[in-house]
């Protein structure tokens, strides 16, 4: 089969582009992620950062939570770009808050925010308090038997 | 040159040309008091169906149009859209993207099934709707091929949500939360107590504006020239096997996207079933709003999705009412949904003779006024 380069190919050829590049943009904006939000302590570099007493954060323009020491909670967001707000009032009774945007890893499905770790680095590289998530395997259910597939109607009556 | 017909014989042929609309009229006339339910709530199921359904319907149109019958065969739309919903929901797309996502890349999958669907039926002229009704059985182990045994094993899917625990196949059901109602939830305006889908409604009437402005364009006018004669078609220098694949590739494409718009309302993915039903109730609703085998309409499309929804939502409730069981109304939706195609086949054939009969007599009375 021959190709001829002519206009209509070229057209359809650049129908078929924008439509793949389209399905593209649409992948990154329509991408899921669950952002897990940590108010517990932690241990960076051999120092213990304490988890904060009472903290209000916010993902984007998502409702705030409020935080104790060793609550955890999850936000479900789209696209990668986001910010989090955290107001908190400090040992002299100051209120202070601490605005952050950051980058959401494409093909992470699930990432931890740790809250106290941003809060004693706020100038900090994202990587030092936002880390991937992988789910602990004592909470992944046990594997059950395998589920029947019914891919005919009829075949419970040629069984009995 | 025209036969003067009575009275009697116009309410006839009224009657003959209604049945099957007239005969779900008189259905639902006795089930909804049966029912019990209140008009606010059937209103508000009516609109849910026409939302979810009249898209699928609508996709059956254009074969019609170009005289190739009822396309079971929009199953393989569907099973196309399914593949769509199966990867965004692997990926995590959600919302609104995740739906434009699974159209694309149904849509490549609808045009090689349509373009395949169209060679074999150019082959089976005259036989179209029972080779499409099979094709769609084949295909459909075909589809059960990739899913049950590809998907997982060579086909990368990575949820553990959607692949059987053995390590490949997608399991029986893929739960579309990431999708569900976001369609419909885009702008749900309330009327009188009713809650009205907008955008899926807006999203219905531009694919009917497109169908009402296809049937205008040289090759919605080819399709025509096509359906009422193929061989007057072909001397008029129409392709007519070319016409007759890409009627079938945009039913099949829209029935794919159908499929995507029924789903994200349903939130559930029946992966193993949920298409074959699909084609069926698709073609008995048409058939309920008096479309023919030979000719179809939009307003048939509304008057079907609104009769045949209709009897589906009363019939549960109306045989507990009667009799105490409400099986009698699943029984009755799957009776009616083949009988009504049965009966439907059947008037048509009947009407063919009979206009044939007609024709026979105008044409003897125009030799007789000739001599």
């Amino acid at each position: 089969m021959k190709i001829h380069f002519g206009k209509t190919f070229t057209v359809r050829l650049v129908a078929i582009v924008l439509v793949i590049l389209f399905g593209v943009m649409l992948f990154f904006i329509g991408k899921q992620h669950t952002i897990l939000l940590d108010n517990k302590a932690i241990t960076v570099a051999g120092k213990e950062i304490p988890a904060l007493k009472l903290v209000e954060v916010q993902i984007d323009k998502f409702p705030s939570m409020e935080f104790v020491p060793r609550d955890r909670d999850k936000v479900d967001v789209t696209m990668q770009k986001h910010s989090v707000t955290i107001t908190y009032t400090d040992a002299s009774w100051e209120e202070i808050s601490i605005t952050r945007k950051f980058q959401v890893p494409l093909m992470d499905e699930m990432v931890i925010i740790s809250i106290p770790t941003l809060v004693a680095n706020p100038d900090a590289p994202q990587s030092l308090w936002l880390e991937k998530y992988v789910v602990p395997a004592y909470a992944v259910q046990a594997v059950p038997a395998d589920e029947v597939i019914v891919t005919d109607e009829l075949a419970g009556l040629i069984s009995q | 040159m025209k036969l003067q017909r009575t009275n009697i014989q116009k309410v006839k042929r009224f009657l003959g040309n209604n049945t099957v609309p007239i005969l779900f009229l008189v259905i639902c006339a006795f089930g909804i008091p049966l029912s019990g339910y209140s008009a606010n709530y059937l209103v508000s199921e009516v609109v849910v169906r026409i939302a979810r359904n009249s898209f699928l319907i609508v996709s059956l149109l254009i074969p019609i149009l170009a005289g190739m019958g009822l396309n079971f065969g929009m199953t393989l739309g569907a099973m196309a859209g399914q593949i769509g919903l199966i990867f965004i929901s692997d990926w995590g797309i959600v919302g609104i993207p995740g739906m434009l996502l699974a159209m694309i890349i149904s849509t490549p999958i609808s045009i090689a099934l349509g373009i395949w669907c169209g060679k074999i039926l150019n082959m089976a002229k005259g036989r179209e709707m029972v080779t499409s009704y099979i094709i769609g059985f084949f295909m459909n182990g075909i589809y059960q091929l990739v899913v049950l045994y590809g998907m997982g094993a060579i086909i990368p899917i990575r949820s553990a949500a959607l692949v059987l625990p053995r390590g490949y196949g997608i399991r029986n059901t893929v739960n579309l939360i990431g999708i569900r109602k976001s369609l419909d939830s885009l702008l749900m305006v309330r009327v009188l107590g009713v809650p009205i889908p907008l955008v899926t409604l807006v999203v219905i009437a531009l694919l009917c504006i497109f169908i009402l402005w296809f049937k205008k364009t040289k090759l919605g006018q080819d399709m025509r020239a096509v359906g009422q004669d193929m061989e007057v078609a072909r001397a008029a220098g129409i392709k007519v096997e070319h016409t007759r694949i890409v009627s079938i590739v945009i039913s099949t494409v829209f029935a794919g996207y159908g499929m995507i718009i029924y789903l994200q309302n349903i939130g559930t993915l029946n992966t193993y079933n949920s298409h074959m039903q699909i084609g069926m109730f698709s073609v008995a609703a048409l058939l309920v709003g008096g479309a023919t085998v030979s000719k179809a309409n939009i307003r048939n499309v509304f008057l079907g999705v609104i009769l045949f929804h209709l009897m589906f939502i009363v019939s549960p409730m109306a045989g507990k009412n009667l009799i105490g069981q409400a099986q009698l109304g699943e029984y009755f939706r799957v009776f009616v949904s083949y009988g009504v195609i049965t009966i439907s086949l059947v008037l048509y054939e009947v009407r063919k003779k009979h206009d044939r009969g007609i024709a026979g007599q105008i044409l003897a009375a125009e030799q007789e006024a000739g001599a």
